[in-house]
């Protein structure tokens, strides 16, 4: 059987699965023998007894889902008020039986080919979001906080083929922590560039990325690098984040260990090149993964600084609820190590309804017109897929 | 023992993990003190945090009780809480600095630093001190190179010293340097 005939057998099957990249392509998880969804009562449980096997024997030793943007509010004790939301899941988990290893370049033809409704509707148009970006703003003059990201959300009523619009992305964008899940009622697909958490024996990295270019025929990687050295704006933006990221990760490394790896780097992906940087930490002896998780999520580049407070002000404009949009997904192993991304570039599909976040930050001297416009770009990318 | 009282910032354990490299450190939220550690301190320190010195009346009450009894110091938010607390007024500024890194220059004549030395550091705030300010025993001792804006005060009797900037930040030139001497002092 060669390696491409794998994407029919999943699909015939009708099994749920999870793809997720690799180093060298992917990885299919399938065969699922356990699934876990998350309430705010069973997390904490449920991480805990992840990783107390502490011995990893198999490659399918471990728990591999998403946590939700609400969940891991409440895990660090910032509370939401009511809002709406399409009463989604706040986390899964699955307990794989079988993973696959996939090449870079996926092939899957639809057998029975789904007509989507390409029409969306965005939940803030261009004036409710300005009331809100200049409410931040005194914010930000009052000190109350940085920087902060404002969800913009376009959404549509179809069927869609999940596989075939992870397929499709794949092909021109291969973002290093893309992932789709495909279960019974639901599906996500994401191009995520943001790695979180990778953590592997005692050591724990971070990649964070702030700043955002959109590629033109005339731009280069160099010539990006040199735009974001000297732009002020997203200058700024980037240092916020790479000392808070610093600062998560001091709480759970030893002392003098936390280090910047990469510093303010760039990255090229289909439409735009981003801002990052890598950092990483040796971790104290007597910390869990919980601790871990607590200390990481949700991870700061896509809410804002500082975190709680701006956590605060988010939860008290933002009407609907982000559901998966920023917050995590990746696996924890029996022996503790993990790798999580932020959910963002990603469709959520639940119940034949679909869903696209995306956020932009506010600083004190962004513009409310272009943030409006950068999450259109992001959301683009995506959009594009229903065509 | 180093006590770090966190208001809740995004920066504070970058502050613990600096003075981590001196002594033991306990970090405490600002309204969880634990008064039994806070007796034990030799060195209380303020961090950084949002909003403004008014919010945080309860790190007031601990500045006016350990004064010149245990050495304090003042990051940011903590610089501001301790002004405030010496009737300096902490006001918003036209300009505001959060990401940027600017010259800094040593101005006092009493610094435990030397004077008109200069450095590269990591400011983030909205508001600052409004001057003129004058409280006994304090000196303002490092302003910004360019807008002047009171960057470190020093009360060298009480020992109690205080940064705008961040010395924690990695936008800041040996910000380790900076905490050693005046934890030696």
């Amino acid at each position: 059987m060669t390696k491409l005939d794998h994407l029919k057998e999943i699909t015939e099957s009708k099994k749920p699965f999870i793809i997720y990249k690799s180093d060298k392509g992917f990885d299919l998880f399938t065969n699922f023998s356990k699934k876990i969804i998350l309430t705010n009562k069973n997390i904490q449980n449920f991480i805990n007894n992840v990783s107390k096997n502490k011995s990893k024997r198999k490659d399918t030793d471990l728990f591999i889902g998403f946590f939700g943007y609400e969940i891991l509010n409440n895990l660090i004790g910032v509370k939401i008020k009511k809002q709406n939301s399409l009463k989604f899941p706040k986390g899964i988990f699955y307990k794989p039986e079988k993973r696959i290893k996939l090449p870079t370049r996926l092939n899957y033809k639809p057998i029975k080919p789904i007509k989507f409704n390409k029409n969306f509707k965005v939940n803030l148009n261009e004036d409710s979001y300005s009331n809100i970006f200049n409410k931040f703003k005194k914010k930000i003059k009052s000190g109350e906080t940085y920087q902060i990201k404002i969800c913009t959300k376009y959404k549509n009523a179809t069927q869609i083929d999940a596989l075939d619009f992870f397929c499709r992305l794949t092909k021109t964008n291969i973002a290093p922590e893309a992932f789709m899940i495909k279960d019974k009622n639901y599906s996500i697909i994401s191009c995520s560039p943001e790695n979180l958490i990778t953590k592997k024996n005692n050591f724990i990295t971070t990649k964070p990325i702030a700043g955002t270019l959109k590629k033109t025929k005339k731009l280069n990687k160099t010539k990006a690098l040199s735009f974001f050295k000297k732009n002020i704006k997203e200058t700024k933006e980037h240092n916020m984040i790479v000392d808070m990221e610093r600062s998560d990760l001091s709480k759970v490394c030893r002392p003098g260990s936390v280090k910047i790896i990469k510093k303010k780097t760039v990255e090229e992906y289909r439409d735009l090149y981003h801002y990052v940087s890598l950092i990483g930490g040796k971790l104290k002896k007597k910390v869990s993964s919980l601790d871990i998780i607590k200390a990481m999520m949700p991870g700061g580049s896509v809410i804002g600084c500082p975190k709680i407070s701006t956590l605060n002000l988010l939860n008290t404009q933002e009407k609907e609820g982000r559901n998966i949009y920023t917050g995590s997904f990746g696996y924890i192993n029996f022996n503790g190590d993990m790798r999580f991304n932020i959910i963002i570039r990603s469709v959520l599909n639940y119940q034949n309804y679909s869903e696209i976040s995306v956020a932009s930050g506010v600083v004190i001297d962004s513009n409310a017109k272009h943030e409006f416009n950068e999450n259109y770009i992001k959301a683009k990318a995506l959009m594009d897929l229903y065509k | 023992m180093i006590y770090i009282i966190d208001h809740k910032d995004s920066f504070t354990h970058n502050v613990v993990h600096q003075f981590e490299n001196f002594d033991d450190v306990y970090c405490d939220n600002f309204n969880d003190i634990k008064q039994s550690k806070l007796n034990k301190a030799k060195v209380v320190v303020f961090s950084p945090g949002p909003g403004s010195p008014k919010d945080y009346p309860n790190t007031s009450k601990i500045y006016k009780e350990l004064k010149g009894k245990k050495k304090i110091i003042g990051i940011c938010l903590g610089f501001q809480q301790i002004l405030y607390c010496e009737r300096g007024k902490i006001v918003q500024q036209n300009k505001i600095y959060h990401g940027y890194q600017s010259k800094i220059k040593v101005t006092g004549n009493n610094s435990l630093f030397k004077k008109n030395q200069k450095f590269t550091v990591g400011r983030y705030h909205s508001l600052k001190l409004q001057e003129p300010f004058a409280a006994k025993n304090f000196e303002i001792t490092m302003r910004c190179d360019i807008s002047h804006t009171a960057m470190a005060i020093e009360n060298n009797i009480d020992k109690i010293y205080g940064f705008q900037f961040h010395p924690e930040s990695f936008l800041t030139e040996n910000g380790n340097l900076l905490i050693k001497k005046i934890l030696s002092a």
